[in-house]
């Protein structure tokens, strides 16, 4: 569907609903997605893969990727340098995103038969060499935006595709209805861009949950810093412990939960709580992380019934239902999701 | 001109002292610079905080992972201003006195 100014998702819930009060609402909802949309153009193309002895050829949506460069500038979007189809650049920064796009747009598509940020083949955009020594990635609402580091403590922000995915899940979680990047719900979105960073990463080296590093941001730290990453999912607290830097500060366990209003209420000191439980349900399962653990919360977000303003619990509760939705009630996914937020001490076990 | 931080702060009656923290961005880490200026340099600085907006809260930015900025001001023991900002929000005069802060100290990690 081509995307209008009110997203399909919010069309679907409204359309759907049978609250009286909303009736009107609803009906004008179901005429409206009852409308044809004008056609846009979109990117297809054909990959083959041999499967035994079996060459297999499918087509399937592309990615539309456009990087542009800022010159070291603070200026938005930039010069555009590189775009679909175009050959490699020579900028390191500009072909890495254009890769790591590339990368992350595969996993979502192949995970989640998901057709880029807006579901609907919409282009991925991206700036880099953004700032003078910026030490920062980030998500504008509209793109994705690299700093090259500093060079003593980051040596570039695209070297890593866990980064790279991290900020295009941010555009994913928006486009699916958001979460309020404060607190608990920030903690949530934050956590959220760390589970598809980590499992587009784990995609593109055909990695088990047991195989992974489960580290974000590896590679990105300059060789005298004393650390691995910037943060680790297996075990929170441990990516780095560096005499400028301190000691990573995230939690993995609601008993440690950091009260702090810096950092819109510490969204990536507590995202360590549900990185974990992501983790733990991962491991429990096994195999692709994607297939089962990430098909569940990527079903928790995209359902259209996820609150913005989602405390953990609330979050929990959403994965139980996707995952019971998805595998039954009785399943080992539902188990294995409960005993995953009981883990990090935000569900109770459950009754023996 | 401004002094080098000290930890001996606003504990002293009188004393001017304009603290600039960021936190946020991807690795959520954080920041800190601290200005205290000398008596010479007290009227420039008392100009370039009054001419930030501090009753003025910006509507919240977009997105996510961008820098979020606290800029507390304090007069001895108590605090005269204070605002949070996301990055975009850091512009005009609230650039100026940012970057007056970082220039007149070192940064520092700050301890969470």
């Amino acid at each position: 569907m081509t995307p209008g100014i009110v997203p399909p998702f919010l069309l679907d819930r409204l359309a759907s609903t049978d609250d009286p009060r909303m009736a009107r609402a609803a009906e004008a909802a179901r005429k409206t997605l009852a409308v044809p949309r004008p056609t846009r153009p979109t990117r297809s193309r054909l990959r083959l893969s041999i499967e035994g002895d079996t060459l297999v050829a499918e087509t399937g949506p592309a990615p539309d990727r456009i990087i542009s460069d800022a010159a070291n500038t603070e200026n938005l979007p930039g010069r555009r340098v590189r775009s679909e189809d175009d050959g490699p650049s020579g900028d390191t920064a500009v072909d890495e995103a254009y890769d790591g796009l590339g990368e992350t747009y595969d996993f979502f598509w192949d995970a989640f038969a998901r057709d880029g940020i807006d579901a609907a083949g919409g282009s991925l955009l991206a700036t880099v060499h953004f700032g003078d020594d910026y030490d920062n990635a980030f998500w504008n609402g509209e793109r994705m935006v690299f700093g090259d580091g500093d060079g003593e403590v980051f040596v570039g922000f695209t070297r890593s595709l866990s980064v790279i995915a991290h900020e295009l899940g941010h555009g994913v979680t928006e486009a699916s209805g958001g979460l309020e990047y404060q607190g608990q719900s920030g903690a949530l979105n934050e956590s959220l861009s760390d589970v598809f960073g980590a499992l587009a990463e784990q995609h593109h080296r055909s990695q088990s949950a047991d195989e992974a590093s489960w580290l974000i941001g590896a590679g990105i730290f300059a060789a005298a810093v004393q650390g691995e990453a910037l943060r680790s999912m297996k075990a929170p607290g441990t990516a780095y412990d560096d005499d400028v830097l301190g000691k990573d500060p995230q939690p993995g366990h609601m008993r440690d939960y950091v009260e702090t209003t810096d950092d819109n209420g510490g969204v990536h000191i507590n995202s360590g709580i549900p990185n974990k439980a992501f983790y733990l349900a991962a491991t429990a399962l096994g195999g692709f992380a994607w297939e089962r653990a990430g098909l569940i919360w990527y079903r928790t977000i995209t359902a259209g019934t996820l609150s913005p303003t989602a405390d953990f619990s609330a979050f929990a509760t959403a994965t139980l239902s996707a995952a019971a939705s998805e595998y039954g009630e009785k399943s080992e996914e539902v188990a294995a999701v409960r005993a995953a937020w009981a883990g990090v001490g935000v569900e109770e076990d459950a009754p023996a | 001109m401004p002094q080098p931080d000290t930890e001996n702060d606003a504990e002293s009656a009188g004393r001017f002292v304009v603290i600039v923290v960021r936190s946020g961005g991807l690795a959520g880490l954080s920041k800190q610079w601290r200005a205290e200026p000398d008596p010479d340099g007290l009227p420039r600085w008392q100009q370039l905080v009054e001419s930030c907006p501090w009753d003025d809260a910006p509507a919240a930015s977009r997105g996510a992972d961008r820098y979020q900025w606290r800029i507390e001001v304090h007069h001895g023991d108590t605090a005269v201003h204070q605002a949070r900002l996301d990055d975009g929000q850091v512009e005009g005069p609230w650039r100026t006195l940012v970057d007056e802060v970082r220039q007149a100290a070192p940064s520092r990690p700050v301890r969470r």
